[in-house]
């Protein structure tokens, strides 16, 4: 990803010319712009089987324990830096490793997915 | 380029967008299924189109990429206001006498407001472990849960732990709203349009409308944010790019 950094918040700021993951592809391009309902749209045929907004829904439950975790898990004593910077060193890959799993399964071609049960889970 | 020769003339007809007639180069990049690009003009304005081969079309993600690249080289040259993907009409006479010649003065006052702005795309994210670190330190309920969950087993602990986790839960949502529209603001302010969208796990998912004059103070700003919440907060802006989510017509007419 073609990603220019500068400034002194480089490691919080990133900036792209262009969206280069699918999800961000899709994002730009899908129902943003101009729509006709006058004629053939070929996303009838195509873009169902792309698992546009899949979202992983993570039940309650488990989103409880991940944080109760999550905050026993924080060094309170440890001033400053939690590893931050080992956390961010990696760039792109490492961001927002949370949501690795989702942009993940956002980007899998799912041929014959059913959108409307996915979202019934939701 | 403008020649419809490479297409017979009843082949369906691909939509990127549209331009004022004239207006830019002809675009030189292939686009979706491959197809060249050409400008298919009426009455001052122009779209942008490929023939699609006859039969079922299988999409595949470089045709999604073909059709962004499409608008991102035409927004280089000049103004477009972009289809949403998988626009389609029956031939390059329907693109003119369904599409250019009844939609001309909506699509007139669209290139007059798009005019050389751009779209940035802003998601804005926590670095979790500072903010829950924030959220542990503000909450003495959070903070004594904390403690006395730790080194408990699992089983012993179940209802305390999820105790602690419904109260982070509600603690970070709160306050990811809080963030996201103290920022929304200040962004917004230097914009001339907003779309927001859900920002599921993140704190703030939008499209911002920005004017030419104002990209770098929008950039400057963007940055100022980033300085300030540094090192709680990752910002991550895409563009400029041309303005989809602006180009909007009203839904209703459409319906034929």
């Amino acid at each position: 990803m073609a990603v220019a950094q500068r400034g002194t918040a480089s490691n919080y700021l990133q900036r792209a010319p262009s969206p280069s993951g699918l999800a961000d592809v899709l994002n730009v391009i899908l129902d943003k712009g101009i729509v006709i309902d006058a004629f053939v749209r070929i996303s009838v045929i195509g873009i169902e089987l792309i698992t546009i907004d899949a979202r992983i829904v993570i039940a309650s439950v488990d989103t409880y324990l991940r944080f109760a975790e999550a905050v026993n898990r924080l060094d309170l004593n440890e001033t400053g830096g939690m590893g931050l910077e080992d956390l961010k060193s990696g760039g792109d890959g490492t961001k927002r490793k949370a949501q690795g799993a989702i942009e993940g399964a956002k980007e899998k071609l799912t041929p014959g997915r059913d959108k409307e049960s996915e979202k019934s889970k939701s | 380029m403008t020649s419809s020769t490479e297409a017979p003339p009843t082949a369906a007809a691909y939509v990127y967008g549209v331009v004022a007639a004239g207006a830019i180069p002809p675009i030189e990049r292939q686009g979706v299924a491959d197809a060249p690009v050409h400008a298919v003009a009426d009455g001052g304005i122009a779209a942008l189109v490929s023939a699609l081969p006859p039969g079922e079309l299988r999409i595949r993600r470089r045709d999604l990429t073909s059709h962004l690249r499409v608008l991102e080289d035409a927004f280089a040259e000049g103004t477009v206001v972009p289809c949403a993907f998988g626009m389609v009409l029956a031939s390059e006479d329907a693109v003119r006498h369904e599409f250019l010649e009844p939609r001309r003065d909506e699509l007139v006052a669209l290139l007059r407001r798009l005019e050389g702005h751009a779209q940035l795309n802003v998601r804005v994210a926590y670095d979790e472990d500072v903010v829950l670190q924030e959220i542990v330190a503000a909450d003495p309920t959070i903070a004594q849960l904390r403690e006395q969950t730790r080194g408990i087993s699992e089983e012993a602990g179940y209802s305390l732990r999820m105790q602690l986790g419904e109260l982070v839960a509600a603690s970070l949502g709160s306050a990811r709203e809080r963030d996201g529209e103290a920022i929304l603001e200040r962004l917004a302010s230097k914009a001339v349009d907003v779309a927001v969208d859900d920002p599921g796990d993140g704190v703030l998912k939008a499209s911002f409308l920005v004017a030419p004059k104002n990209i770098e103070a929008f950039d400057r700003e963007v940055e100022r944010v980033a300085e300030e919440q540094a090192p709680r907060l990752q910002i991550e802006v895409v563009g400029p790019l041309p303005p989809s989510a602006f180009a909007t017509l009203e839904r209703g007419a459409w319906a034929s």
